[in-house]
Order: C-alpha cells, then structure tokens, then sequence
C-alpha cells in the first residue's frame, strides 16, 4: 500500500497542500483528479521526493519511503523532461542506470521498451528529431524502464492520439494487472472513469473524496433521478421540498432528491402520466463539479 | 546505490555526450590548436617584429663610422644589426616611415625614427656615435689605432650572478605565457558550458526526472566532473600537440622540466574550475532560460576577465611585482598567474603552499555555498530565483537526500 499521510507544503504565504492524506493499493489503477493548481503536481513531486513536505510523510509497504526505495519508484512529470540532443537508446539506459539497473540490465530494458511502445525505429535517434506523440512514448518508457515497484505519472495522457491513449492504457493496465499501484492525474475525466478502480479528489489542496468510484457515487448525499411525465409541464416539482431541478428538456427532467424517492413519483403520476422515472448514475464529471463547487 | 555512483554516472553521461556524441568537440579543439599553430608561426613570419633584429640606415659619409661599431656592440649584446645605405635624406626618411628602416642616422649628426625608437637600439647606436667620435678624436690626436682599440673596445667584463641563472626561463616563460591564454579560454568556455548544461536541464525539465532517481548534489557534481574531464582532456590535447609543433619548428627550445611546467598548468586548471564552476552552475540554476543565462554569469565573467588582466600583466611585467605577489593569495585570480610565476622561478616553495592552502579553502567553500544555492534553485522554475530564496529553500531540502 502507498499512503500519504497528512502531506502539507507551503510556498511562501501560498498553501499549495494542506493536510492531504489518501492511500493506494497494489494492483489498483488510481485517477488523481482536481482543478488546475488544486495541488495534483505538488503532491506527486512529494511522493516522488522532488519536494520535501511541510509536514506529514509518504509510506510504501508500511514504511516511510526514503531515497533508496525511491529509486524503485517510477515518474512521468507533467512538463515532459528528456534530454533533446541525446539519443532514445542512450537516454532510457542512462535513466535505468541512475534508477541501479547494471548496465546489461539497462541495455535490455532499454531494448524491450522501445519494441513495446513502437519507437524501435527512432531508437538511434535524437530526441529532438521525434514528433511529439513519440517523445511522449520515450518518456513513458523512462518511467517504465527500471521496472519501478510504483507508477506515478502526471497527466500521461495528454497530447495522445486516440491510438496513444490505447496504447498508454494498455500498458498501465498490464502493469496494475502485476501487482504495481498506479497513480495517474487527468483532465479527462471519462477516461479515468473508464480505467479507474478508485480516485482522489483534490481541490484547493484539499482532498475532497477519495475511494472507489462506487463508493463516491453511493456517497453522494443526494441521488438523481429522471422523471418524464406525458402532456404535463415541470410546474409540478415544484411543490415539493427537498427536491431540486437539475435540467428540464421537452417533458423530461433530472432531479436531485434528498430523502424519500416515492413522494416524487407519486407527485408526478398525480401531474400525469408517468413514462419514465429511473436513478441517475452521477459521472465522475458531476461528481467533480459537485465536489469543487461546494 | 551509493552516492558516488550517481556521481559517476551522470560524469560519465557528460564525457561521452560531449566528446563521442558532439562534433563541436572536435570542432573547438581543431580551433584552438589553428590558433595556437598561428601564434606560435606568425613571429617568424613577421621578421621585422622580432626585437632582436633591426635595420638602420646610414646617410652621408659621416654617419659611416658608426656602422661598424654598432654591429660589433650588437653582437655583443645578442642584436643583430643590418645596415643599410639609402642615398639621400629624404629616402632615407621615407624608408622609416615606410617601416622598412627602423632607424636611420643622418650624417652623423641625427637619429630618424617613425616615433619613438627601441629603447635598446636607440642606446646602442648613441653609444656608437660616442664611441666614433672619440675615435676620430683619437686618431686626430696621433694615437696609435692599437691603443684606441683596447681603450674603446676593453674586453667584456666577466658577470658573476649571486643567484643560479635558469637558462631555460624563457622557453619555460614563453609555455606559461601561452598556457595562461589557454587556461583562461578553458576556463571560460568549460565554466559556461557547466551553466548552459544546468539551464538546459532546467528549461527541459529533465531535472525533475532525475531528481526522482538521485539527489541535487550528485547530479551537480557528475556535470562539474564530467565537464571538467572534457575540460582538461583537450587542454591536454592542445597542450601536446602545440608543444609538439612549437619545438619542431624551434619556436622554442623544449626546457629539461617541460612536463613539470604542463603538469602546474593542468593542476591549475583543475583548481580555476574547482573554484569557477560552481559558481557558474549556481548563474544557471537561478534562470530557467538560456537567454536569462548572459545576465546571471556577467558578474562571474567579469570576475574572471579582470583575473585574466591582472595574470596578463604579470605575464608582460614579470612575475614578481606587488600585484603578482598578492594574486598568488586571490583565489580568482590565483590560478591564472601561478603557472606563470612558478614557471618563471618567480614563487617561493612557500608561496605556493600557501597559495594551494588558500585555493583548496576556498573551493570548499564555494562548492558547499554553491551545493545548497544549486539545491534551493534548481526546481524553481518561472522567474528568476533570488539568491536569499535558494539559500532558504535549500536548507529545506536535505531531507531528499536522506538515504
């Protein structure tokens, strides 16, 4: 299990994290989500030991994570960073060696990474010379090279081709499938609904939830339903307490509920006929607006 | 993983990318030694340059005696003298101002010269005109020309030196003096080099990935190391071959301790760098773009400019001055003139511990100020990182280091 307990970090007068503490198991693929500058990149540079906390500390496996178990770590930052005049080839070895792979260890590693992310061709190359879906696979490569015990990527996804996503999404699901937790953020909040087992939310370098998606939705408070009633305007919602509108379009409306459900339907079946009242399985978008907004 | 493998890794990572990976190794290397090749070749082709050899014109029947008298003092004084005839006065002045007489003497009675004369012909040619006025008066006197010649012409006094003569201290003085050059453009290009590398990782942000795997400190000290490898093996390189050329074309005789004058010269060089470089990783860590770069480093660069100046006028003024004296105990400074003053027997074996002592010092502290700016800076990206900003961030952080 990698936890972060208690994680704050001040720059200056600015708190970019306060008190931020969530937990992420083996084998759990994890989306990290939060507006930008809720503290997404500041927190995975402190797992990553880039930034040193305030206060507070990261464990792996029940131990305070130190510089040597941090090399077994892997780190895609959000800025892509490689050396442009160096060579693909050159660059994941170098990038292995400094994570303690010997240098066979590296030169193999190196090799079977760049067949993987189809880059094999440009493997001689500089990396100035690459387009820049490709320097992005070369740079998930040199998070994966040393074959790191944890995966921290920051924004892995973005500036992928539908066909990168796919690619990029198969790879962190084979190495979730082996045991390894893998912490991801993203904007694209379908996506991390798609590959995610559980989330984080982060606002204002605050966690606002963190569990299963499941779990989320289930603890949203109020649940949603969609109610069309034939040959009737929305007027009739409006007598009831505890209800709110969400979105009204031709005769169908969504509706957030607090408590009973069946006092709606049996308001709408007393406004008219009822052809449709089902729950409402709330995004992972609505969700986050909700959890920001509030 | 121990810290001084990350330190030779990232060293390692430096030396091959710039000197197998980067053609403008060799570019700069051929560069220097074309340079070095004219320098030592340009002399011998401008004869007229060399100050032991000038061409003076004699005008008149009058100026005629003094001709002889001025090539045999010449000799004896290690000046080769070519006298000229030109017929009239006025070619005769146009020929110095042309440049082609260095000196004429008109009739006996006057000196021409462009401007001023060299101070040693000049000396010499009056005392020939001293000289052939006393024989004249001499010979009108009825002495005999025997008796003129010993009083005139008295056998050299035998010089006895206190102190050993080092025959060699020209030759030693002549590799220094180049040395000091070269040691000053190694200086400058290296030290700018270890700052254009940290901004470059800076700016592309590989840093971040790197300081996943290991810690400011061994990623500042493989880049100085390995820069500095690259440093030191093409001043190598040119040291070598420029040797190799100077002494085949007698440019210079090779003195017996040659090696030991290369060696002070690379030793030195490591100690400049030791001193230069961390400071000028610092002018990069500050900046997150190259352009930035020139604004940061001006200070440094001028500080080591004016080094340069000061073991520039050591090497024209000789080793020995008050100015020389105190540099030897400048860390800036120091390793610039000190090649110069141990080559020309200037320093006293005291002189140079001390000045090794006060260099080793200091570059301690430097380098641990500059480990802790680097560390405070080199993850501050946007705007330029004041200096008291990384002096407190970078106490922060040693716990990334803890291992």
């Amino acid at each position: 299990m990698l936890e972060l307990q208690g994680l704050t970090r001040r720059y200056g007068e600015v708190v970019a994290l306060d008190n931020l503490s969530f937990t992420v198991r083996e084998g759990q693929m994890f989306g990290f989500v939060g507006p930008n500058g809720a503290g997404k990149t500041t927190t995975m540079r402190i797992v990553l030991g880039v930034l040193e906390p305030d206060r507070g500390e990261v464990r792996w496996r029940g131990r305070p994570v130190d510089a040597e178990t941090r090399r077994r770590f892997g780190y895609m930052p959000e800025e892509r960073g490689l050396y442009p005049k160096m060579r693909v080839r050159d660059q994941l070895e170098y990038f292995a060696r400094l994570h303690g792979l010997s240098a066979t260890d590296a030169e193999r590693a190196a090799g079977y990474w760049i067949e993987r992310l189809g880059v094999a061709e440009r493997a001689d190359d500089r990396v100035e010379q690459l387009s820049l879906g490709n320097q992005q696979r070369v740079q998930l490569a040199a998070a994966l090279v040393h074959n790191p015990e944890v995966l921290v990527l920051d924004e892995p996804f973005s500036g992928l081709d539908p066909v990168g996503v796919d690619v990029l999404a198969q790879v962190l699901a084979d190495r979730a499938a082996d045991g390894i937790p893998v912490i991801f953020s993203s904007h694209q909040l379908e996506l991390v609904e798609r590959l995610c087992e559980a989330v984080a939310i982060i606002n204002r370098g605050r966690l606002v939830a963190a569990g299963p998606v499941e779990e989320l939705r289930a603890a949203g408070g109020e649940r949603r339903y969609q109610v069309e009633v034939a040959d009737a305007g929305p007027d009739w919602v409006n007598s009831l307490d505890g209800v709110t509108l969400l979105e009204k379009q031709n005769g169908r409306v969504v509706l957030a509920v607090e408590g009973d459900e069946q006092r709606v339907l049996d308001a709408a079946r007393a406004a008219g006929r009822v052809t449709l009242f089902s729950a409402v399985q709330p995004s992972l978008a609505q969700l986050f607006r909700q959890a920001v907004q509030e | 993983m121990r810290t001084v493998d990350g330190i030779k890794l990232t060293a390692r990572r430096e030396l091959v990318e710039r000197t197998r990976r980067d053609r403008s190794f060799l570019i700069s290397t051929l560069v220097t030694l074309a340079i070095l090749v004219a320098i030592i070749f340009v002399p011998k082709l401008l004869g007229s340059d060399d100050p032991t050899e000038f061409d003076v014109g004699l005008v008149g029947a009058a100026s005629q005696p003094l001709g002889q008298v001025q090539t045999a003092q010449g000799e004896a004084a290690g000046i080769r003298i070519d006298l000229r005839q030109p017929a009239p006065p006025a070619d005769a002045e146009a020929a110095v101002r042309d440049g082609k007489l260095d000196l004429a003497v008109i009739n006996g009675r006057e000196l021409v010269a462009k401007a001023e004369p060299d101070e040693q012909l000049s000396l010499l040619v009056q005392a020939a005109s001293g000289a052939a006025r006393a024989q004249q008066t001499l010979q009108s006197a009825g002495v005999p020309p025997a008796e003129i010649q010993a009083a005139l012409a008295p056998p050299p006094l035998p010089v006895r030196s206190l102190e050993p003569v080092d025959e060699d201290a020209r030759s030693k003085r002549t590799i220094a003096t180049v040395a000091v050059f070269l040691l000053y453009g190694q200086l400058i290009g290296y030290c700018f080099t270890v700052a254009m590398g940290v901004v470059e990782e800076k700016s592309t942000r590989v840093v971040e990935v790197l300081l996943a795997a290991i810690r400011p400190v061994q990623l500042l000290a493989g880049k100085i190391i390995g820069v500095g490898l690259v440093g030191l093996i093409q001043l190598a390189i040119i040291g070598v071959v420029g040797l190799v050329v100077a002494v085949a074309s007698n440019a210079i005789t090779l003195p017996p301790d040659a090696a030991g004058t290369i060696g002070s010269v690379l030793l030195w060089f490591l100690l400049g760098y030791a001193f230069y470089s961390s400071m000028f990783a610092v002018a990069g860590a500050i900046v997150s773009r190259q352009e930035e770069l020139q604004n940061t480093a001006t200070p440094l660069n001028l500080l080591m400019i004016a080094s340069f100046f000061v073991a520039f006028t050591a090497s024209v003024g000789g080793g020995d001055t008050t100015l020389a004296r105190v540099s030897t105990f400048l860390p800036p400074v120091a390793p610039l003139i000190m090649p110069l003053r141990i080559a020309g027997g200037d320093a006293a074996p005291w002189e140079i511990a001390a000045s090794l002592a006060v260099m080793l010092v200091s570059i301690v502290a430097v380098v641990v100020l500059a480990a802790r700016l680097y560390e405070g800076a080199i993850l501050r990206t946007g705007a330029r990182v004041k200096l008291g900003d990384a002096w407190r961030s970078g106490r922060r952080q040693p716990a990334a280091g803890r291992a």
